[in-house]
């Protein structure tokens, strides 16, 4: 139980901390730790399946995409200069918020847990997947196919150009 | 899910793939295939709905889902008029990559497909993301500053909204335990409380809502309307938009009405955006230069009909919503693909620096004539028939006011439109316009089609008529 | 059992304005971006905590891993439009994008 909050504690940090750093490699990299967080949990959920998927696509992959898109802009990085004052606030404000999530969001959400409706029919992940929700897969594949097209068209490899 | 209508998901999926490869170094071949997967799909959906056995039985032994069959049709309608369009609009100079554009432009049927023929709201959720993310490069596809920034102010905006449509989805696995229209159905039947249900279902509307550009999250529209390469921003104002938002707002609503007084509330949110989108589309479509811009607040307040008939929730007004979304997919494309016309010939889509259009482009003219009387709703075309239903079902659903006040900005429509003729086809002729030439006829043949299509959706508006009643509201609507 | 289920939706609320936070105040592409993916962490805690209370365990895993590849997409559709941006205006502020008005 108390090992689940701290997990929640960590990963909520690791988001501030993410969106405070001033150097956009460390932001990417506390993403990172926001996804191994993430991931934490679900493993502490009992779904390792969607666990792993999470470590090695979300802290993964997509911390090598931002990481390379940040080497890629490395020199108008400094150039922008963001408002640092209110990033600098942002502690302040996060506090208000947890201030007031406290007093407004968990009573709230209490009362959403008077109308869970328990299920559990299926309890393998397979058969899930296959069975109910075939359609998904589907989905996937075609999501993959457009990512892929995207990339093609928007950095064609030119070869009279330039 | 309809498995008898997964064809026409998987085979433009097929050619999308087959595409860099067959035409691989010859890139005119690209657009070949293209045109002739989506002829093929349209010429056998026309087949199953225009079958004259159909016809005779007025649609009541209709196998399939009425409504998912109507809306592949508009879509393979569409996806053609843009598709033998752009391969005679993209020249040999041009910047455009073939292969991908063309690739891109059939993953999207195909995603729309599964869209209008998914009965889950999980599912609808990815294909959503799917045809999100190919609008994206569509958009830039011609390279240029101005679609770039379109592109990204529509990420920007639709990704947000894919959030709170997946916290819907938690919350609807929280209280329903599915996601499922049918068992949804159910779940309402059994009389058991719904409260959260309808929470989920809310904050899943707004998701959409966003999604489809009603007011005050219309910022995006404009610019991606305005910024995206010409045929494209036919293809996102006539289909992609119009499916991956107000299609599903009207699908949402088709629940919510089964919640009768507990989505009171939500209903009535929905009709007071529907009715703030008619009436701000169209005053900021009165004050703007700029052709495809002008259309794009236009769409805006078209949709705010459709939101607003959905809103409404009687089977009537529905009917009138789904009959409004498909004459949008049709004059909007006309008038989208004229103003690409005019693009290419005239170098510019700037109505101040054009005028007297008429007597060098008459054809284009005089199509845009057609579909902007249609978009009014001046009869007998079809747009007349459909913003008929919707103001006769607010008023019968005694939503009196609204019903005036769409009729009165029926009217602001024709004003816009007729200044818009005045400024662009008929006056003096500029600088501008002295050169032009009008297109191609290859060029004229979508934008003709269209018109025709127009015409005869009102003419034989009995028939359609019959269609809507006994394959929509028979079996979707209920 | 103490009320985990509200306590997890406690974070979740703060993870997601964390991330709100980032796309409202800062003009860099990037960090929009990365406040985006934030927020789409929290909605993935959503759904396997509403999934775990209500027993729907295996459900939620296979919505978990289809949004997840939904997710390296959009990222990657992102960036790239970020990148091409920046190629064509050498700039990844969200201010310089003003050339549509009206």
């Amino acid at each position: 139980m108390t090992y689940h909050t701290l997990l929640f504690i960590l990963t909520a940090a690791a988001a501030v901390a993410a969106v405070m750093m001033k150097d956009l490699l460390m932001s990417a990299l506390m993403l990172a730790l926001v996804s191994v967080g993430a991931s934490l949990i679900l493993f502490d959920f009992q779904a390792p399946w969607a666990a792993v998927f999470e470590l090695s696509v979300c802290a993964g992959l997509i911390t090598v995409l931002f990481v390379s898109a940040v080497s890629l802009i490395r020199r108008e990085e400094n150039k922008l200069e963001d408002n640092r004052m209110r990033f600098y606030a942002m502690p302040l404000v996060m506090g208000l918020a947890a201030i007031a999530a406290w007093f407004y969001a968990v009573p709230f959400f209490e009362s959403l847990e008077n109308w869970a409706r328990f299920g559990g029919r299926v309890n393998s992940l397979g058969a899930v997947l296959w069975d109910i929700r075939r359609f998904d897969l589907l989905g996937q594949i075609s999501i993959l196919a457009a990512g892929v097209f995207v990339i093609n068209s928007i950095f064609p490899r030119r070869k009279k150009q330039k | 899910m309809t498995t008898g209508l997964l064809a026409y998901l998987l085979i433009p999926l097929f050619t999308a793939v087959l595409i860099p490869f067959a035409a691989r170094t010859r890139h005119r071949l690209a657009g070949v295939l293209a045109n002739v997967t989506l002829l093929a799909g349209l010429i056998n959906v026309s087949l199953t709905l225009f079958n004259p056995a159909n016809l005779a039985s007025a649609f009541s032994g209709l196998a399939e889902n009425g409504f998912a069959l109507l809306m592949i049709f508009v879509i393979y309608l569409v996806a053609l008029c843009v598709t033998f369009f752009s391969s005679y609009f993209i020249g040999n100079d041009s910047t455009v990559n073939r292969v991908p554009y063309y690739s891109l432009i059939l993953t999207s049927v195909s995603a729309m497909c599964g869209i209008v023929t998914t009965g889950d709201f999980f599912t609808l959720y990815i294909f959503v993301e799917v045809l999100a993310v190919t609008s994206f490069a569509l958009i830039t596809s011609d390279d240029g500053a101005k679609g770039l920034e379109g592109a990204i102010k529509y990420f920007l905006l639709t990704f947000p909204a894919s959030l709170f449509i997946i916290f819907g989805i938690a919350f609807l696995m929280l209280t329903a335990g599915t996601f499922s229209f049918e068992s949804l159905k159910v779940i309402i039947a059994s009389g058991l409380p719904v409260g959260g249900v309808v929470f989920a279902v809310s904050l899943i509307l707004l998701g959409f809502l966003i999604k489809s550009g009603v007011v005050p999250f219309h910022t995006w529209t404009p610019d991606a309307y305005e910024g995206a390469y010409a045929p494209v921003s036919a293809y996102l104002a006539g289909i992609v938009t119009k499916v991956s938002g107000v299609y599903a707002v009207i699908r949402i609503s088709m629940i919510l009405r089964l919640f009768e007084i507990k989505a009171y509330h939500t209903a009535e949110v929905l009709m007071f955006l529907g009715m703030l989108s008619i009436v701000v589309g169209a005053l900021a479509a009165l004050r703007q230069n700029e052709f495809k811009r002008m259309l794009a607040f236009s769409s805006i307040s078209q949709v705010g009909y459709i939101i607003l008939a959905a809103g409404m929730g009687t089977p009537l007004a529905l009917l009138g919503a789904v009959f409004h979304l498909v004459n949008h997919a049709t004059f909007k494309t006309v008038l989208f693909l004229n103003s690409a016309s005019l693009e290419k010939s005239a170098g510019t889509s700037d109505m101040n620096k054009l005028g007297g259009m008429e007597h060098s482009m008459p054809w284009t003219s005089w199509t845009s004539i057609v579909a902007l009387l249609s978009t009014a709703g001046v009869p007998p075309l079809s747009g007349f028939w459909s913003k008929l239903i919707i103001i006769i079902a607010l008023w019968d659903g005694g939503a009196k006011i609204y019903a005036v006040t769409a009729l009165l900005f029926s009217v602001v429509t024709l004003a816009y439109f007729m200044v818009m003729q005045r400024k662009v086809f008929f006056g003096k002729p500029t600088e501008a316009s002295r050169n032009a030439r009008e297109v191609r006829p290859a060029m004229l043949v979508p934008v003709v089609g269209m018109c025709l299509l127009i015409a005869a959706l009102g003419a034989f508006f009995p028939y359609i008529y019959a269609y809507l009643v006994e394959a929509i509201a028979a079996r979707t609507i209920l | 059992m103490t009320n985990s289920f509200a306590l997890d939706w406690y974070f979740i609320t703060l993870i997601f304005t964390a991330g709100l936070y980032c796309m409202l105040v800062s003009r860099n592409l990037l960090r929009q971006l990365i406040g985006l993916e934030i927020m789409s962490k929290s909605a993935l805690l959503g759904v396997i905590s509403a999934g775990a209370l209500t027993g729907n365990l295996a459900l939620a895993q296979a919505l978990i891993i289809t949004m997840i590849v939904i997710e390296v997409v959009i990222v990657a559709a992102g960036l790239s439009l970020l990148v091409k941006n920046y190629r064509l205006t050498n700039s990844i502020d969200i201010w310089s994008l003003d050339k549509l008005r009206g």
